[in-house]
């Protein structure tokens, strides 16, 4: 396979996401990031908006949130509890299957 | 392309109301909501019936596609007629509101309508093209390696009539070493077209491993299983095991049961802080299949005081 005209990416973590290019991937509103933020439902809880910083696993989260919110006309907490919900069975599921335990 | 009956799909007839479509909707995306779903056509299932709450809670979509719907049926063979859509107006705009990707060829051609996308172009319009999201399954020794990977992604294409549809677009992608599951490789520029000379948009590789029979990963941890004979559990032995990162000679201690977890520091995926390969020892008994291996069970049996039931 010719490696020359492949592209190159940045691993998110190596480089986190400003609040401005993670709304944008989410394609959401700046405000709808901060809010969730400030209530808890994502990110690390810094106090420091210019110094929050979105990792991959905040961006998995912040879609499916934004998902649950826009299939069902979820509130906010409740698309948060649901993802709390997700995050613990894909990391039992992890646990299982590095068990040896198939979950299918 | 066949044409798609959005009421069938979503199973509420021609006279059903907002509320009760969203219901109809919500009551699918449960059932075929990609995380929970173990419906074998899940991913498919919910992008018709995404693309048909879109166009049936729309009011202006949803009057254009009723008065197209009166002359077609689902699975009919499907052209949408010159200005099919005149006399409506859309608040939206054209395609750049939605992930085209995601949707259907037929969605694309009737709704990413190139018609419109250029005469917004004769306003002093511009604007950055928007993000996309794709996911990428990649194999675990690509994590210890590094390699170079083909994405095909579905990229709306306008043609010179104006109609848009959804044409392959192979990307090669070099997945970078000490990549985890779960992580995304951002690739600037690779999204959606800009409007107007605007900038385009990023693309987003979520990167999961290909399930592997050899191995299961947790994190930067990996797991695989270590089959000894019960004279290497018992007495101990160097063997060579294959790993993701070349071959290892591994001392198995002596007095080892099977599900004794080996730990070889630093052999998991490739990071600052590497993750630890773990080799789970399971005793395989040797079949008593000729005189001398039964003659050996038996000496076992006789000479041996062992009760695995009084054990642990």
């Amino acid at each position: 396979m010719a490696e020359n005209n492949a592209v190159n990416g940045i691993v998110l973590d190596e480089a986190s996401l400003t609040l401005e290019e993670f709304a944008r991937a989410c394609a959401v509103e700046r405000q709808w990031v901060v809010e969730r933020v400030e209530s808890g439902m994502l990110g690390d809880g810094s106090h420091y908006v210019s110094q929050w910083r979105f990792t991959s696993r905040d961006l998995t989260r912040a879609r499916r949130l934004r998902q649950m919110e826009y299939d069902f006309d979820a509130e906010p907490e409740l698309a948060a509890l649901v993802a709390d919900l997700f995050e613990e069975v894909d990391h039992l599921r992890k646990r299982l299957r590095a068990a040896g335990i198939d979950t299918n | 392309m066949e044409f798609k009956d959005y009421y069938q799909i979503l199973g509420v007839d021609k006279a059903a109301s907002i509320p009760d479509i969203k219901k109809a909707y919500r009551k699918l995306a449960r059932k075929y909501h990609p995380d929970i779903s173990k419906e074998p056509d899940a991913a498919l299932r919910m992008q018709e019936i995404n693309e048909a709450k879109t166009v049936l809670t729309d009011p202006e979509k949803r009057a254009a596609y009723d008065q197209l719907g009166e002359r077609y049926h689902a699975g009919q063979d499907f052209r949408p007629p010159p200005d099919w859509d005149a006399g409506f107006e859309y608040s939206g705009g054209g395609f750049e509101e939605f992930d085209l990707g995601e949707f259907s060829d037929f969605f694309a051609n009737l709704f990413g309508h190139g018609g419109r996308t250029r005469s917004r172009a004769h306003h002093a319009y511009q604007m950055r093209g928007g993000d996309r999201h794709a996911r990428i399954f990649v194999d675990l020794s690509d994590a210890f390696h590094g390699a170079t990977r083909s994405v095909t992604l579905h990229v709306p294409q306008t043609d010179a009539q104006g109609y848009v549809s959804l044409q392959e677009h192979n990307l090669k992608v070099r997945i970078p070493k000490g990549i985890k599951e779960g992580q995304h490789i951002r690739l600037a520029g690779q999204g959606h077209p800009g409007i107007g000379g605007g900038e385009p948009g990023d693309l987003y590789l979520e990167v999961h491993f290909t399930p592997s029979p050899d191995y299961r990963v947790e994190g930067k941890d990996v797991f695989a299983t270590l089959r000894v004979a019960p004279w290497e559990a018992a007495l101990g032995a160097a063997i060579d095991v294959p790993t993701p990162s070349g071959q290892v000679h591994l001392k198995i201690p002596k007095g080892s049961q099977g599900g004794r977890k080996l730990r070889l520091k630093g052999r998991g995926i490739p990071g600052a802080e590497p993750g630890d390969l773990y080799f789970v020892l399971e005793v395989v008994l040797p079949p008593a299949n000729t005189d001398k291996a039964r003659q050996l069970y038996e000496a076992m049996a006789r000479d041996m005081p062992f009760n695995p039931r009084q054990t642990r």
